[in-house]
């Protein structure tokens, strides 16, 4: 009878259309509420049982979206025109699930070592990863910003997740409030966008621009409110000048997050971006494409000119970071359809180099304290010849050596670049690399030259582990992380000479914007 | 050619490669004599390509690619031929995207620009009378690096897998008809290169190694924004969007020279060179660092002093040669009209090379640093006979490329013998050895005198081509050129005779009887051994060869050359270049 109350107004269901449409959200989302739950009841001292249901949950949502994009059912907008289920929200989706599965994959063995095996964070994981599906096929402004906060808040608890350690919770802190206002920057942007269309779908949006730049009419209000957005979200991918937390946020969270938050948060952030920039806001494109181009300039001269002085390996890897998001910033400027594929093709790449560079961190790692000192990789290539290899064909890549993802990734891009007639960007980029080879080479050289021979600019650097002690104290490399490794090479390599099996894939993607 | 010969000349060293890691590291006599068997297997299918290309007359094969390869473009007005060709697509993007991308394809023009041409290239291999003799030379050079390899070498079993992983680059770098292949090749041959520089060697080889992978590499992204820039106009131009060597040489022709670029800077607007002005200089600057010509070159006594031996021989040998191919088949093919734009440009540079490359030499006391001043300035007259632009310039170009590299090979092992029995380089601690080592200074003599170009020794014939070349074409740079043959007497003298003659000198304080007992007995022997006679003796016998008998190598190079030059001088003179070449090549004995 209590069902029955208003008689006048027949029951709503959510059609199944629209939940078969974000089916891996459902999937994660749900997953992480089973994972909490089962945390209660579970045994003390069994959270490798975790990672495996949570290993289970992302593979399923991961087979869920292949079996999506192989169905080929053509864009499919949900919600009420507010999700997006396209071949470009798909992709991004495998991309973020398959980086995801290698963190989980990671985690266990890391966790344990460093003391930290907790069963939140693996909830807290799926959580930012269901706020990354979210994102991937946001096409309203509220959607956006909801995936945005869902990605977010686990992140910044899974920051400071080792808890004794203070540079992790100085890094969560920093993480936490400069995140909070680059959200305030993006809702900024949200709201004047909306007050001045009218609208939150990015459809609606979509088409006001196009009448109001027809007619040969620029609106300040919507500058502003680009201007905005922008902001926020080069804050999200770590975008010179606008990256100020990455290095302590990188190398103050634990490793295993750290290589979630570089790839899997990147990813998210720039298929919002791209979608937002190239689809949605493209009539005003004559406006932001040369101040987005900027950013990604300077964040490939700062990124890589910086990186150049580290002494870290994670803050090498974080300035390397804000250099590669310069890069995919290249195909955002470009804002037409072969700079969306390159920059989609180098987030994949990216996702397998730098996935694999930080697995190689994680597995260093010590109780108490992470690999972190230039160092503790001196002699690796006699130590853990397998490791050393595979991390030189990560600096390779992401230097875009050829035989390596990282230079189709590049190739597709300057491509792109040269193409559209921005030899700026090109000539940026091209420079930029050349600094980039010096740090990345650094590390292989510091990996296989002989104890004396020390790189230039470390004199004075003074290891706080004797190199017999770090050998003695270094873990043996633990098989499912290796299998990560080893997989993430092989990617890299198999993708460094086969590009066509990504590139096919987004010959045939599709862009809604509603 | 019904089977893949080069594929499988080019992967049996990675096949061989996969073979070695088999083997347990222990095995060091296992070890070296499967990288001497897979070196030399190489050679012999080298020497099959080689042998089979000579054996078509010139003549013939251009005429017979013209018909039996259907492609219009590529083979009909390629004035370069090329045999045993070999394609696989690689990448192959559809034709336009536009209609898949609902976003970009909206009624507004402003936002519905033409969709991005395609990206294809392919995996195309091929050779011409340039490559044949580099790829034998190469291949040579990688066995003669095998038997000098010390079986007692550390980590020998990394040292011969990274070895034949640089010499599938380098024989791809050689035989790929792509750009993308080209480059691909072209930058992964640094890796195992780079290995191998921080692997083994002098205590800063670090540095030097970084130092040379910076310079190329910075030099070899310039070419890919080239290798695009090729691609889009060409592209638009003709209509044909590819990276495929041939079909872009032949597209050439119809490519006009579009107007100089303008540059606004500060309000004011000024235009400087045009866009194929800009990817010449783009290409050569690649090139020109990997010589290297002079302004380029800082990278090259660190990395030469700092490698061992065995690496040396190949390093030296053939990756410098890669950067003088790359200027005649890609510099001179592409772009015709920039290459007599530019040939000031580039002519002065190579005598800029002599000229410094020979007085550094001089100044020099480290053995090492002194034979890697000398390659500068012997590459210095290889582009001297690219950019002399004609037939006798270019022949002569090609074949001192091949003697070269058999030169500095042979001086890098008679050097690296003295390092390993006296532990030192520097010449100023050396003399007299001609009395207790008779047989390396008898053949380090003949490998001298083939350095400073004596006649009936290789260098000369290639010398006087050039020479003869740069002469045609301006009697100043023959005259600047020849003061480099002047200088090369003296360097080159002055290294043999400080080592080998006056009164016995060697390093340290005790008495040189002492001192020599003592190598002696670490080594068994003081004089050249076994190993080394067998690495020397073919290279100096291939001194002797050439320089008594050179007219095949120049009847065959010649072809070659001719063809190069006729597409430099596309626009210009055509046909009767072509003809007169081939009289020539005909009237030789």
């Amino acid at each position: 009878m209590i069902g029955a109350a208003a008689p006048g107004y027949p029951l709503h269901f959510v059609p199944a259309g629209d939940l078969l449409g974000i089916l891996p959200i459902l999937i994660v989302g749900g997953g992480a509420v089973v994972v909490l739950l089962w945390d209660l009841i579970r045994p003390r001292g069994q959270e490798v049982w975790l990672a495996g249901l949570t290993g289970l949950i992302l593979a399923a949502a991961l087979g869920t979206a292949i079996g999506q994009w192989v169905a080929n059912s053509g864009p499919i907008v949900v919600f009420n025109g507010t999700y997006a289920n396209d071949r470009f929200a798909l992709f991004a989706d495998l991309v973020v699930l398959i980086t995801a599965l290698a963190v989980v994959v990671l985690s266990p063995g890391y966790l344990r070592r460093r003391g930290l095996a907790e069963g939140e964070y693996y909830i807290l994981l799926l959580a930012s990863v269901a706020g990354m599906l979210v994102l991937d096929g946001a096409l309203n402004l509220i959607v956006i910003f909801l995936g945005i906060e869902l990605l977010s808040i686990p992140l910044y608890v899974l920051a400071g997740f080792a808890r004794d350690d203070q540079r992790s919770q100085e890094g969560a802190m920093k993480y936490l409030l400069l995140g909070g206002f680059a959200s305030g920057f993006l809702l900024y942007g949200m709201a004047l966008l909306y007050g001045e269309t009218g609208h939150t779908s990015l459809t609606a949006i979509h088409a006001f621009l196009l009448r109001d730049a027809t007619a040969g009419h620029v609106d300040p209000m919507v500058l502003a409110a680009v201007g905005l957005l922008a902001v926020g979200l080069a804050f999200k991918v770590s975008a010179a000048p606008f990256h100020w937390w990455t290095p302590d946020v990188y190398q103050g969270s634990p490793a295993v997050v750290t290589t979630f938050m570089s790839v899997a948060t990147k990813v998210a952030a720039f298929a919002v971006f791209l979608r937002l920039f190239s689809a949605t806001l493209a009539p005003y494109r004559a406006e932001w494409t040369v101040p987005i181009a900027v950013v990604a300039i300077i964040s490939m001269i700062y990124g890589n000119v910086v990186a150049v002085a580290q002494t870290s390996i994670k803050r090498l890897l974080a300035y390397s970071g804000i250099a590669q998001a310069g890069y995919i910033m290249i195909g955002v400027a470009l804002g037409r359809p072969d700079g969306t594929q390159a920059s989609l093709y180098y987030l994949a790449a990216y996702a397998f180099m730098n996935t694999g560079a930080f697995a190689v961190v994680t597995i260093l790692s010590r109780r108490g304290e992470d690999c972190d000192r230039y160092s503790e990789l001196a002699g690796l290539g006699r130590r853990e010849p397998v490791l050393a290899g595979l991390m030189s064909l990560f600096m390779l890549s992401l230097a875009g050596f050829p035989l390596t993802v990282g230079f189709f990734g590049k190739f597709f891009l300057f491509s792109a670049a040269i193409h559209d007639g921005q030899l700026a960007l090109a000539i940026w980029g091209i420079l930029t690399s050349a600094v980039s080879l010096f740090y990345y080479l650094r590390v292989i050289l510091k990996m296989y030259a002989p104890a004396a021979d020390v790189g230039p600019g470390e004199e004075f650097e003074v290891a706080s582990v004797s190199p017999e002690g770090t050998a003695v104290a270094a873990p043996r490399a633990v098989g499912p992380a290796v299998l990560v490794v080893a997989l993430a090479g092989a990617g890299t390599i198999v993708l460094g000479i086969f590009p066509a099996l990504i590139y096919t894939l987004l010959q045939g993607i599709s862009v809604v914007h509603g | 050619m019904s089977w893949p010969i080069l594929s499988v000349t080019l992967f049996l060293p990675l096949a061989g490669a996969a073979a070695i890691v088999a083997i347990p590291a222990s095995r060091t006599r296992a070890i070296r004599l499967a990288l001497m068997a897979v070196t030399a297997i190489t050679l012999g299918l080298t020497c099959v390509v080689l042998v089979a290309y000579l054996a078509v007359p010139p003549a013939a094969a251009a005429k017979l690619s013209g018909t039996a390869n259907g492609q219009s473009l590529s083979t009909i007005h390629s004035p370069i031929t090329f045999q045993f060709q070999e394609q696989v697509n690689w990448l192959q993007s559809g034709t336009s995207l536009s209609h898949l991308h609902p976003a970009f394809n909206e009624g507004n023009s402003a936002f519905n620009q033409a969709a991005p041409p395609p990206i294809n290239f392919s995996y195309h291999l091929g050779v011409d009378g340039l490559s044949v003799w580099l790829m034998a030379l190469a291949a040579l050079l990688f066995l003669v690096a095998a038997v000098v390899l010390s079986q007692r070498e550390a980590r020998l079993r990394t040292f011969a897998v990274l070895m034949l992983l640089s010499e599938v680059g380098v024989l791809g770098v050689l035989t790929s008809l792509d750009l993308i292949l080209f480059y691909f090749f072209w930058e992964a041959a640094l890796i195992p290169l780079y290995f191998l520089m921080i692997g083994w060697g002098d205590p800063n080889r670090g540095r030097a190694a970084l130092k040379f992978i910076i310079y190329t590499v910075a030099g070899s992204l310039f070419m890919l924004l080239a290798i695009f820039g090729v691609y889009f106009i060409t592209g638009a131009q003709t209509g044909v969007y590819t990276f495929d060597l041939p079909t872009l040489i032949a597209a050439q022709s119809f490519v006009h020279a579009t107007q100089a670029t303008t540059f606004s800077l500060f309000g004011h607007s000024f235009t400087w060179l045009n866009p194929q002005e800009w990817l010449f200089l783009a290409f050569a600057l690649a090139f020109a660092i990997k010589v290297p010509l002079v302004p380029f070159h800082s990278w090259l006594p660190d990395a030469y002093s700092s490698g061992t031996t065995p690496f040396l021989v190949f390093f030296a040998g053939i990756v410098s040669k890669l950067g003088a191919f790359g200027l005649i088949r890609y510099n001179l093919t592409l772009f015709p009209e920039a290459s007599h734009t530019f040939q000031p440009l580039m002519l002065g540079l190579a005598i800029a090379s002599i000229l410094y490359g020979a007085l550094a030499a001089l100044a020099q006391t480290d053995l090492k640093r002194i034979v890697g001043f000398a390659s500068i300035s012997h590459l210095g007259f290889v582009v001297l006979g690219i950019f002399a632009l004609n037939v006798d310039g270019l022949n002569g170009a090609i074949i001192q490329m091949v003697n070269h590299g058999i030169v500095i090979a042979a001086l890098f092992i008679c050097v690296g013998i003295v390092e390993s029995r006296f532990a030192t380089r520097t010449l100023s601690q050396l003399g007299g050895l001609a009395r207790p080592m008779p047989v390396l200074a008898g053949l380090f003599l003949v490998v001298t005198l083939a350095g400073l170009g004596m006649p009936l020794l290789n260098s000369f014939v290639g010398e006087f081509l050039i020479l003869l070349g740069a002469f045609q074409a301006s009697p100043v740079w023959a005259v600047l050129a020849s003061l480099g043959v002047i200088l090369a007497c003296w360097y080159m003298l002055r290294m043999y005779q400080g080592l080998t003659q006056g009164e016995l000198r060697l390093p340290g304080t005790e008495a040189v009887s002492e001192q020599l007992q003592a190598v002696s007995r670490r080594l068994g022997r003081l004089d050249v051994g076994p190993v080394e006679v067998v690495a020397l003796v073919p290279l100096v016998a291939l001194m002797l060869v050439i320089g008594v008998y050179p007219a095949p190598v120049i009847r065959y190079g010649r072809f070659s050359a001719a063809q190069y030059v006729q597409a430099a001088n596309r626009q210009t003179a055509t046909e009767p270049a072509l003809a007169s070449s081939r009289a020539a090549a005909r009237s030789l004995p």
